[in-house]
């Protein structure tokens, strides 16, 4: 009995004490039985209960704590189980019922909200005995009589205590999976049993299956027949029916290894990656949308959806598979293939609707992450890690601790578009820094040059102080005088009047009312940067009106001459959403109205930003979190708009009469001196009159080789990466955990990590709680992918099994816990994946062994007496029929139709009228005609809110939900659907076509070729009459419709 | 046990010796199935779903039913409990003061102006007294019809994910409506109706689309079917393109010899046996929606009680009669949307800028329309067995959405506090439970989450909201999630 604890051994073949098969057997039936049964089945669950229980409360109840030398060993093999399965699921963690933590001895003796709740060596004045006699507790259960014996003898003998505190994970309980249960035991060698019938088994499958089916006097089916076999292995491979040339060739092929010849041309089609692809994309609920209010379109998400086709085409090794999903982007930054991959990551639903309460956010960016883990750990990991956000794990060794670490891990992943490494993008930009260096050093040059002319023009001009001019005009960028013309004087930079925008001799007219100015975008970088404006206000009542703004083409980020916005009549540093600026503090202004003010924001470069007016500082400059820094190509001038579009409280009533733009921080003397002088311009005539002839010469060279540089610049800025959806990388910061889930409530700091449970390893991923996303992910992708990780190799082989038989070995792919199902065939399971792991994670291996097998090759025959003892085939005694599934539904018809446009790859198609309205981005069914929409049904752009009519009536999955197996329903709206949608019409007429054009004109040939396309073989005399009748009443297409109607194309046997 | 399917068939199945016998099919089709009627098995059961609760509605509830079927009035944006049906005399008596809270309302825009009376006069109505605003006069004068629930809470005060847990009880996408969890816990009264139809307002989709009424994680016969308002009402009813009646029988009995042919050389399976069957609620499904959607033979005196006869409210009238209509047909589960997606100009309740115009235009087009459909379903004695739900994502703020010195004209979202009703078979009627604070700002007296709310309705439909499963990665997910309570003082 000892070895019998629990599920966890009985489900674990390869446990030192159980061996082989042979002890395996000894088990009695009944357990067997119930192995492969789920836990949703309390039956078998008792069954196992009452083992445990058994082996627990062995002896008899006096012989414990009897004995002050066994007091401890007492304790941890027979209290403690007994605690943990009664008592911790309530009272154990950070918020044990009523206060009462049974799980530390220090605690225990503390008690709870009711008082102490142990007095050592007096059961009779103990809360806990009161509670446990009385039947109070535990509730609706109250402890069998031993058990009771046993706590109260505890108690008598002072309460003695073992290892504290007690891990309530660490045994398998009637009610949990502890640390002992099947699925977290490391991978054993598996004997391949004897098989009892020789002949017919191909491979080591069949001697497991065949086992198991002797132990139920059941017998696997003979062969299928050879037309059978080959539309089974082209819809479980490619997931398309074969070509009528096909299955006569592999009829006839009389060669011994026809079979397996097939199977290997089957694998190795570019269809398999796409039939294989669209299940994987159904466990990771890959949608190409946002979901939630908005639902907008991910119009660079398909390449993930083309990674996993191709990786499995080229049947990349899963486990590298897997890391490149969740790490691709850290583990080869430089591959754009791997960038792609962690689409994997941010395939779910995302809301970008965000409140403004940091609660709020702070609650909806831990409801994703809650989805995000409960994806990763159910599709690598068979583990519902998610369930244990609030609290522990209910039913699997998971404490709410590891979740959050393992949200720590995955902390560093945000939504959105990124560009995907490029080298000739990278080269670009190598390229523009060194020409941007350049091009300085030429406006160094230039500028030193056109000092001495200033100087001499302003030698002549008569003014009153002569010495301080020139300096005010250096590292100027553009420069306008609206009173002249809204020309940028500098670099000719073009700009446009919007709205009733006007400029006269007074200046640049804005009403406050759609009127801006906005240039054309800048041809250089800029970081460190001085804004300067001479303006007349309309009113000093205006709010939030910009002067002068640069900003992002996109208006969502831009630094900006701004009054009155935050604070009325207060000049201002606007951006956006005041993320980097605050008030100056400065005095309220009283003279624009009459007088017109020259305005300075200066930004430094290490984020200080400084505002004068009329030349003297205005309030106190402050510290900004960071520069922000504006790239050539992408950035914009505005006069009289803040930024974005004209709207709101944006636009500037008044009248702008100068402005400078410099690429650097003018100092105060400058602006002192622009203030006084007027931002002192000079024109090109007085400059060129004032210049020797070789200046001049030099001066023109200097010019064209400026000219030169900003358009090889402008060139440059021409090369742009690609982009894609995928996984962005932050470094998140510390995380918490936080009790019942709640973000007002956290609690400790929490480092990143895996799990403990998993034995073989560790989830100490020795990680410091505020690593980058790079270590972090990195390390848990390695974490998770090891090839001592026995979850990470059970789980695939059990999803290729489940595609190809309908049913998985353990029928809850996704969930390898106490709450999923049990495995009908553990050391078949374990056996594939040892051969997985030997064959360096190759899934095409793995397919082919279980391709090549008896069991999966025989006959879907019923038989009665099999279906008594074991209707729904667990012990696999015939190949169920499937359903071909939704997209391999319209793949198929467009396939016999002639209609397949067989292009791999590349965008995809979308058969959705795609509109926003109010807010919203709706997508309306369309059926649309053409080559680019015949294509597999894997490249439908899937909006979450786009859910296709034919698709989904066959359980095509919604796409915000993972789907580790699908559901296979029968409705009307499915045969209403597949009768009379348009494009089943339309195909039928296609597929008549390409009867007429196969077989002629005569009636019999044509029924005769329709049902090779269709079913595979000849019509039955009977079928072949019935069909004829209908043909020649009611024409081929008609006839076509109902075939591609019928059960028989629905099915494969 | 009959097999209509094959007496009316001219099958040559029951003369076939060769494959399985007749009498092996039966007993087959006996232990195979459990028991289940042959003909009611649309649903492919695996082996999972084995505990799933058996579809025929005497069996299927826990304890005796007290209604059969519900309609859910959802109204989106989030109506202004303030100014409808949680009377707070305070917001008189403070209007243009700051609510005095320890710190600062969170709420979603951020912005807390002052506080703000009522728009709309209250005034105690019927026998029981409810006080009931003037917003909604038709509904008011059915106030001794209605359970009130003045102390709703939520767990968000984002549109999308408040929406979805009133419909789903969580708060992210994929999970299966209310409707969905009806359609497969108690399936359908009729083969020729879906279980469950959406009749969304004739503006627009609420935002989200579609996803408001998914399956999520259960077979996707259990989604919503949203009617259609032009053309025929479900899609894909009738073929794409003409085709001759006598094409079109010959057709279906073709595909049935053909589909009978397969059956018996495959052998008994049920799915192909529940995909024939499926031809034939086809067929009755293309007689039953015309004849369903057909509201010509309505009275004019019915008519214009749901108001017909004018602009503004015929649309939803139209919806509301319909959905009367299904009922009567064994429909299980009909979701009228007031309300579509949220960009300007509004087309739903959601009043940031002015809740009294926006309020007043909304109620306008559903007042008469729910209290017609009330007294309709009285008047013919379905309300005894029905249950009609009239709800909405959240409420609204007491201040206004204003600067902070100012009293606005708009009220921003509400999660703390809210009401919502329902009337019909199994309640109190005429009734207010629970409260919220003097403000109407937080529910301070026996707060309801939407999991109590579910618990409830599932209750009165005779189903423990703890034993509605559905096995799904790990879990026996429960509409209810691992919470609610149902509200017995409710419960007549």
């Amino acid at each position: 009995m000892e070895y019998i604890i629990g599920f966890g051994h009985v489900c674990q073949p390869y446990h030192p004490e159980m061996g082989n098969m042979l002890q395996y057997k000894l088990l009695s039936s009944n357990i067997r039985k119930n192995l492969a049964m789920r836990a949703g089945d309390r039956s078998c669950v008792a069954v196992t209960a009452i083992f445990w229980l058994t082996s627990a409360v062995f002896c008899q109840a006096e012989d414990f704590f009897q004995n002050k030398a066994t007091f401890q060993t007492d304790f941890d093999r027979v209290l403690a189980p007994l605690i943990a399965g009664r008592c911790l699921d309530c009272h154990a963690g950070l918020d044990p019922k009523a206060g009462f933590d049974f799980s530390r001895r220090a605690a225990a003796f503390q008690g709870g909200e009711n008082g102490p709740a142990l007095q050592a060596g007096k059961p009779e004045e103990s809360l806990i005995w009161q509670y446990i006699e009385s039947d109070e507790m535990p509730p609706a259960h109250p402890l069998p009589a031993e058990e009771k014996q046993i706590f109260k003898q505890w108690i008598q003998a002072g309460a003695p205590w073992g290892t504290d505190p007690i891990d309530a994970f660490s045994k398998t309980t009637n009610k949990r999976g502890g640390y002992d249960w099947w699925s977290l035991q490391p991978l054993g060698e598996t004997t391949v049993p004897h098989a009892p019938d020789q002949q017919t088994h191909r491979n080591p499958v069949d001697a497991f299956v065949r086992a198991r089916l002797q132990e139920h006097g059941l017998q696997s089916q003979p062969r299928a027949d050879r037309r059978t076999l080959i539309r089974r292995l082209f819809y479980s491979v490619i997931g398309l029916p074969p070509e009528p040339e096909e299955v006569e060739a592999f009829v006839n092929d009389r060669a011994p290894d026809a079979y397996e010849k097939l199977v290997d041309r089957l694998l190795a089609s570019p269809h398999y990656g796409e039939h294989w692809a669209r299940h994987w994309l159904d466990v990771v609920r890959f949608g190409e949308s946002n979901g939630f209010e908005r639902d907008q379109p991910r119009l660079n998400a398909w390449p993930y959806r083309n990674w996993v086709i191709q990786a499995l085409n080229q049947d990349i090794p899963y486990d590298q598979f897997v890391r490149m999903q969740l790490a691709g982007d850290l583990l080869e930054p430089a591959n754009p293939q791997a960038v792609i991959a962690t689409g994997f990551l941010v395939a779910g639903p995302h809301d970008v609707v965000i409140p403004d309460s940091k609660d709020m956010r702070e609650t909806m960016r831990q409801d994703e992450l809650e989805d995000k883990i409960g994806v990763v750990s159910q599709t690598f990991l068979g583990l519902t890690v998610n369930c244990a956000r609030c609290h522990d794990h209910k039913f699997d060794p998971i404490s709410q601790q590891e979740y959050y670490q393992i949200a720590a891990a995955l902390a560093g992943v945000e939504h959105g578009e990124r560009d995907l490494p490029d080298p000739e993008y990278a080269r670009a930009q190598q390229q523009l820094a060194e020409s941007g260096r350049q091009l300085c050093e030429l406006q160094a040059a230039l500028f030193a040059l056109e000092s001495q002319a200033r100087q001499r023009v302003m030698a002549g001009r008569t003014t009153s102080d002569k010495m301080d001019v020139p300096v005010s005009a250096s590292s100027l960028i553009a420069a306008w005088d609206f009173q002249k013309s809204t020309q940028d004087l500098v670099g000719g930079l073009k700009s446009t009047l919007h709205g009733s925008a006007r400029q006269n001799e007074q200046g640049l007219q804005l009403d406050g009312n759609g009127a801006f100015l906005q240039t054309e975008p800048l041809s250089q970088n800029l970081k460190e940067k001085t804004l300067e404006a001479w303006v007349k206000l309309s009113n000093l009542d205006q709010r939030g009106g910009g002067v002068m703004s640069v900003q992002t083409r996109d208006g969502n980020l831009f630094d900006a001459i701004v009054f009155g916005e935050q604070q009325p009549g207060h000049w201002l540093a606007g951006s956006n959403h005041f993320s980097r600026t605050k008030s100056f503090q400065g005095t309220p202004e009283q003279e624009a109205v009459e007088k017109e003010v020259q305005l300075v924001i200066v930004y430094h470069a290490d984020g200080k930003i400084a505002a004068y007016r009329n030349g003297a500082p205005y309030g106190t400059a402050y510290q900004s979190s960071r520069i922000q820094s504006f790239s050539s190509g992408k950035t914009e001038v505005l006069f009289g708009l803040r930024h974005g579009s004209p709207g709101g409280n944006r636009l500037l009533k008044g009248i702008i009469s100068k402005a400078r733009l410099y690429d650097r921080a003018l100092t105060p003397e400058e602006i002192e001196a622009s203030a006084k002088w007027e931002g002192m311009f000079f024109s090109e005539e007085e400059l060129t009159a004032v210049l020797t002839q070789s200046e001049q010469d030099s001066r023109q060279s200097l010019r064209e080789e400026r000219q030169r540089l900003q358009s090889e610049i402008k060139d440059l800025q021409t090369i742009q990466p690609t982009k894609v959806y995928a996984a962005l990388s932050r470094n998140p910061g510390v995380s918490h955990l936080l009790r019942r889930g709640s973000v007002s409530a956290p609690a400790g700091i929490v480092k990143p990590g895996g799990l403990n449970a998993i034995k073989g390893v560790s989830g100490d991923l020795e990680l410091a709680a505020d690593s980058p996303d790079r270590d972090r992910r990195i390390k848990f992708a390695n974490w998770v992918t090891d090839t001592q990780n026995p979850l990470f190799a059970r789980v695939i082989v059990n999803r290729v099994w489940h595609y190809h038989f309908g049913q998985g070995l353990v029928n809850t792919p996704n969930d390898f816990g106490f709450n999923g199902g049990r495995c009908s065939h553990p050391e078949l399971l374990d056996w594939l994946a040892v051969e997985l792991i030997r064959n360096r994670w190759s899934l095409k291996s793995l397919h082919r062994l279980i391709l090549m097998s008896a069991t999966f090759q025989q006959s879907s025959e019923p038989n009665p007496d099999a279906m008594k003892v074991d209707a729904d085939n667990q012990w696999l005694w015939r190949k169920s029929p499937q359903r071909v599934e939704a997209e391999s539904i319209r793949d198929s018809i467009l396939k016999v139709s002639g209609q397949l446009n067989s292009e791999i790859g590349g965008h995809g198609y979308q058969d959705v009228k795609s509109y926003f309205f109010k807010g919203t981005q709706f997508y309306e069914p369309l059926d649309p005609v053409g080559k680019e929409f015949n294509r597999r049904s894997i490249y439908r752009f899937s909006a979450r809110g786009g859910r296709h009519p034919l698709l989904e009536t066959f359980d095509c999955p919604d796409p915000s939900t993972t789907t580790p197996d699908r559901a296979s329903t029968t409705t009307p709206l499915q045969a209403l659907s597949l009768m009379n949608t348009s494009f089943v019409l339309r195909m039928s007429d296609l597929l008549a076509e390409r009867v007429t054009q196969r077989a002629g004109s005569e009636s019999q040939s044509q029924v005769t070729e329709l049902f090779l396309l269709a079913f595979q073989r000849r019509p039955l005399p009977q079928e072949a009459l019935m069909a004829r009748e209908f043909l020649e009443q009611h024409g081929l297409p008609a006839l076509c419709r109902v075939i591609l109607n019928s059960n028989e194309f629905l099915y494969v046997n | 046990m009959t097999f209509p399917l094959y007496q009316n068939s001219n099958s040559r199945f029951a003369n076939d010796s060769e494959q399985m016998s007749r009498r092996d099919f039966f007993s087959w089709a006996q232990t195979g199935l459990a028991g289940t009627a042959l003909l009611d098995l649309l649903l492919k059961q695996k082996p999972l779903c084995a505990a799933a609760p058996v579809k025929t509605p005497q069996t299927a509830t826990h304890f005796p039913p007290r209604v059969k079927r519900v309609i859910h009035v959802c109204l989106i944006g989030g109506l202004s409990h303030l100014d409808s049906f949680d009377y707070k005399p305070a917001l008189k008596k403070l209007h243009g003061k700051i609510m005095p809270t320890e710190k600062k309302p969170e709420t979603f825009f951020g912005q807390v102006g002052l506080l703000r009376k009522n728009d709309f006069e209250f005034q105690q109505r019927g026998k029981s007294g409810l006080w009931i605003s003037e917003l909604f006069p038709h509904i008011a004068t059915q106030a001794d019809e209605l359970t009130l629930i003045r102390s709703m809470k939520a767990e968000s005060a984002n549109h999308t994910p408040a929406t979805f847990q009133e419909n789903t009880g969580f708060r992210l996408n994929g999970f299966p409506v209310l409707g969905a969890w009806l359609s497969y816990g108690l399936g359908c009264e009729t083969d020729e109706l879906p279980s469950f139809v959406v009749l969304p307002d004739v503006r627009g989709y609420p935002a989200a689309g579609t996803i408001n009424w998914s399956n999520g994680f259960l077979p996707a016969l259990h989604q919503g079917v949203p009617f259609q308002s032009e053309g025929p009402a479900i899609r894909d009813l009738f073929p794409g393109r003409k085709i001759s009646n006598s094409t079109e029988v010959a057709s279906r009995q073709l595909l049935n010899q053909f589909n009978q042919d397969h059956l018996e050389r495959t052998g008994a399976n049920s799915d192909l046996v529940a995909r024939i069957r499926s031809h034939e609620l086809a067929a009755k499904m293309q007689m039953a929606v015309p004849r369903v959607t057909d509201l010509s033979g309505e009275t004019a005196a019915t008519k214009a009680l749901y108001g017909f006869d004018s602009e503004v409210t015929a649309p939803f009238a139209r919806n509301c009669l319909l959905a009367r209509r299904l009922l009567e047909q064994g429909v299980r589960f009909v979701q009228l949307f007031s309300g579509g997606p949220f960009g300007s100009p509004r087309i739903n309740w959601d009043g940031h800028e002015d809740v009294k115009r926006n309020h007043l235009r909304e109620a306008a087009r559903i007042d008469q329309p729910v209290a017609g459909l009330l007294k309709d379903l009285r008047q013919r004695g379905m309300l005894d067995d029905t249950l009609v739900l009239f709800s909405t994502e959240f409420g609204r703020t007491p201040f206004t959405q204003s600067a902070s010195d100012k009293v606005g004209t708009g009220r921003d979202h509400n999660m703390n506090g809210f009401s919502v009703w329902m009337a019909g078979g199994g309640l109190k009627h005429g009734i207010s439970y629970g409260a919220t604070d003097e403000f109407g700002w937080k529910s301070v007296e026996q707060p309801v989450a939407w999991h109590d709310y579910h618990a409830t309705v599932l209750q009165l439909l005779g189903i423990d909201h703890t034993r509605l499963t559905y096995y799904h990665n790990g879990i026996e997910r429960r509409l209810t999630n691992v919470h609610g309570e149902v509200i017995h003082d409710i419960l007549a």
